[in-house]
């Protein structure tokens, strides 16, 4: 389910922008920090921390989209650019979190103790909290592209932005808030998550990676595919770490994954490109 | 014209003859180098597949085939280092070559993430590789060149008799230089042409007859033998290989390597290499703030030069472009 | 003679057959014109002849052999060349490197000998040069000839489109609807170019929505409806064809809402 929290924020990102967000996994860590940081430490309440998180990475988002890729998507002319300035945010933000964090893992407790047992199965109370908690934000958010004005606005962008601007939608702000809320949604995951596992500075890349696999299986730019994307992922990993150990499961998932993209490069439900 | 030849025998004279002689004792110099050389034959090879139209984010992969290549070779099977250079070159051509053939017919976004997965895969694969690979021990202890003799002639020392970080500079050196010569070679021949082609339109070059997928394959093993030949070099100069030797942050920076030095530009790779990865190294002052003012800068360079370095003094020359 | 045979050509895409069994001969050097309401299946037709689109059903048969199922540039290499709708050209390239580069399929050398500039290598660049530079003068774009091709004026986009085309040295030529966006000046130059075209020898199959043009230029007309060849002869008897006014009627009646 936080899977899908991650998946959903770089589609969202990617439907919006065109722009693949390399440095998610980063905003992911950024937000596990914050929430670390207000909760964990200044002992605040653990919502408020989480919003803190959501603000923080939405406000990095904000400030990436408007100074950075509004720019060069002005003014370059090869498809390339955007992909590699955001390699370039990645990096920055990588760099950023080890600066202003340092090397060490920082970890939560548990927000709520005691264990609950679930068809036979005993699941801690905090990773059933973040499954409620995550599952209500994507909820919250696939109600929210549905339904709401800005929500449709975000939806006919991603369709087709030149229509979608014909018909009055102000790209720039909506651009930008596709990105801030993208971001948001990698903020919170970091948040909800660093109660059960530890973050630290570096822990940014592989979380990208796993975006850019869930995002692969799924079909990029399309919500409904981000969300099949994460739980494929999530049941692969459950299902392979149980019967192989080790790393051997990852190796697995990404050479079938390579083999499905060579079939069907758009994954499962994505567009057919042209 | 003159012009340019006269500045290319300048620089290969720094290069090759004067900046050795110089620093020939200052090893963290030769060393630095040493590196900017082999980063910027691996980005060489990306290079060649932005020339074609696709976004590699695959190299490391193949650096890492190569590299293990020769310290298998090497360590166990005793092969002399001269064979396994241009046998890692030829084993990551291979693998891209297989690898290509399907995966080249995706474009854009797609194949860049799939070439993402690859150095990824690559890792894992290395990691789990058992008794090849040795997994994360990774392979240690790998020889150093050992003499090349013809005829009772010695024509390359055995490198632990020389002054190793020079020995090491002038290999990277004479590679990178071939490696130039080649893609420079490529780009200004017909060949370079038909890439070129493939890059704007591949629909249009196959009713001309272009026989895409060959063409395309060919312009990406190409650039994995470079990567491969890279590869193998680093297991040697540090005598070890891991499989966290080469992963993705690596090929991103191949790529960022070749952005910011300039894609319309035989060359750009090779001079983003050298300034950003000697640019690195000069931040080091800065300790914790190296990485983050070294991104900044990148984020910069891309903002104010979204061209590339190059695009500051040469005008592109036709023949010499990957996007003419 | 018969130069191209087109046996039972089908496409179906998921429900929908966008060409439904059609079937039909070309002359060698005539030209014939493949005309139909819009969505007839016209370009698609094109693309499966050319192997740009992967037929579900029949065969092409090209000089008595069968091309059925070749990839795009071999089919490019027996000589049959098509061009695109959109005008399509490698934008980056002058003119003149874009005719040049056409040539490709008369190059001789090997890649290697590419690489090594062999003399084969050399004399192949040299006579691409000279044809380049030929084909260029014959559809009056010499003067442009070093201009970026992006910047060049729609006409001439087109002239080069079919120049390039005509550096493969096609013994059938498929030209996709090359008098769209064409004002009256423009069509008569180009008839007279095609008509040109056909008269060094090659066979010309046009889809075109251009009445005019293509009656003045077509020795033959195959009307295409909703996939399927309704009917096949002269402008003339194409004109006073039933099937024929009443495909293109009925479709104005859908859209007059009468």
């Amino acid at each position: 389910m936080n899977y899908a929290l991650i998946a959903l924020g770089i589609t969202l990102i990617f439907a919006i922008m065109g722009v693949l967000n390399f440095a998610h996994g980063q905003m992911y860590v950024l937000g596990g920090f914050v929430t670390y940081y207000v909760y964990g430490v200044f002992g605040l309440n653990y919502f408020v921390a989480l919003a803190a998180s959501a603000v923080t990475v939405a406000c990095v988002g904000l400030v990436f989209e408007r100074f950075l890729f509004r720019r060069v998507l002005r003014i370059t002319t090869r498809e390339e650019s955007t992909m590699l300035l955001a390699a370039g945010t990645a990096l920055l933000l990588d760099s950023l979190s080890l600066a202003l964090f340092g090397e060490k893992q920082r970890g939560v407790a548990p927000v709520v103790a005691g264990v609950y047992e679930v068809f036979g199965a005993f699941v801690p109370a905090s990773r059933a909290l973040i499954f409620v908690l995550a599952g209500g934000l994507v909820s919250a958010l696939l109600l929210f592209i549905q339904y709401t004005r800005p929500g449709r606005a975000l939806r006919a962008i991603a369709q087709d932005k030149e229509t979608a601007a014909l018909q009055g939608v102000d790209i720039d702000r909506y651009s930008a808030l596709g990105f801030a809320l993208g971001a948001a949604l990698a903020g919170l995951a970091g948040g909800l998550l660093v109660t059960v596992f530890a973050v630290n500075a570096g822990a940014g890349t592989p979380i990208s990676i796993k975006a850019f696999i869930m995002i692969m299986i799924g079909g990029a730019g399309v919500v409904s595919g981000a969300i099949l994307g994460a739980f494929v992922l999530g049941f692969s990993e459950a299902l392979g770490y149980f019967f192989i150990p080790g790393s051997t499961t990852y190796l697995m998932i990404l050479v079938g994954l390579i083999v499905f993209l060579i079939f069907r490069p758009q994954g499962i439900m994505g567009k057919p490109w042209g | 014209m003159r012009l340019r030849v006269a500045a290319a025998l300048v620089g290969l004279a720094l290069y090759l003859v004067v900046v050795p002689f110089v620093f020939r004792e200052s090893r963290y110099l030769l060393g630095i180098l040493t590196t900017a050389s082999v980063l910027s034959l691996i980005s060489l090879g990306v290079w060649l597949t932005f020339a074609i139209g696709r976004i590699n984010i695959g190299q490391a992969a193949f650096a890492l085939v190569g590299g293990y290549t020769t310290a298998i070779l090497s360590v166990k099977l005793g092969v002399s280092f001269w064979l396994c250079l241009p046998a890692s070159g030829l084993a990551a051509a291979l693998v891209g070559a297989v690898i290509g053939w399907p995966i080249l017919r995706l474009k854009g976004v797609y194949f860049a993430m799939i070439t993402l997965t690859l150095s990824e895969a690559a890792r894992l694969a290395a990691l789990n590789g058992g008794t090849i690979t040795q997994g994360a021990t990774g392979i240690l202890n790998i020889p150093l060149p050992g003499e090349v003799t013809f005829a009772g002639v010695v024509l390359v020392p055995a490198f632990r008799a020389l002054n190793v970080h020079l020995a090491f500079y002038y290999l990277a050196a004479i590679l990178l230089v071939l490696g130039l010569f080649t893609v420079t070679r490529i780009a200004s021949c017909r060949l370079g042409w038909i890439f070129r082609s493939l890059r704007q339109d591949e629909a249009l070059a196959a009713s001309i007859g272009v026989n895409v997928a060959k063409y395309r394959v060919l312009a990406f093993a190409l650039g994995c033998f470079f990567a491969g030949i890279a590869g193998a070099f680093f297991t040697v100069s540090q005598q070890s290989i891991y499989p966290s030797s080469f992963g993705v942050p690596d090929s991103v920076y191949f790529m960022l390597y070749c952005f910011l030095g300039g894609l319309s530009y035989v060359s750009g790779p090779v001079v983003g290499a050298f300034v950003l990865f000697l640019g690195f190294e000069l931040l080091h002052g800065l300790r914790e703030y190296q990485m983050l003012t070294y991104a900044a800068i990148m984020i910069t360079m891309m903002l104010w030069l979204p061209n590339g370095l190059l695009s500051l003094r040469l005008p592109a020359r036709p023949g010499m472009k990957a996007d003419a | 003679m018969i130069v191209m045979e087109v046996r039972d050509l089908t496409k179906r895409f998921g429900g929908l057959v966008a060409v439904d069994h059609v079937t039909f001969e070309a002359n060698e050097g005539e030209v014939l014109s493949i005309i139909g309401p819009n969505g007839a299946g016209k370009s698609t037709l094109f693309k499966l002849i050319t192997s740009f689109l992967p037929r579900t059903a029949g065969r092409v048969i090209f000089q008595g052999e069968e091309i059925t199922g070749l990839s795009a540039h071999l089919v490019a290499r027996k000589g049959v060349v098509r061009t695109f709708q959109e005008t399509t050209i490698f934008k980056e390239m002058s003119a003149l490197e874009n005719v040049v580069i056409a040539h490709h399929l008369r190059g001789r050398a090997t890649s290697v000998g590419l690489f090594l500039n062999t003399r084969v290598a050399r004399q192949d660049e040299a006579s691409f040069r000279d044809s380049a530079d030929e084909i260029l003068d014959y559809l009056g774009l010499s003067r442009v000839k070093h201009e970026e091709a992006r910047h060049l004026p729609h006409g001439h986009l087109r002239a080069l489109g079919i120049a390039i085309a005509m550096a493969c040295d096609p013994k059938v030529l498929l030209l996709d609807e090359p008098f769209s966006g064409m004002n009256p000046e423009e069509t008569d130059r180009m008839v007279e170019m095609v008509r040109g075209i056909r008269d060094r020898g090659v066979t010309i199959l046009l889809v075109e929505h251009d009445m005019r043009a293509v009656m003045r230029l077509s020795d033959r007309i195959i009307v295409l409806n909703f996939g399927r060849k309704i009917a096949d002869g002269t402008p003339r008897e194409i004109q006073n064809d039933e099937a024929v006014i009443e495909a293109y009627i009925g479709r104005e009646d859908d859209e007059l809402g009468i």
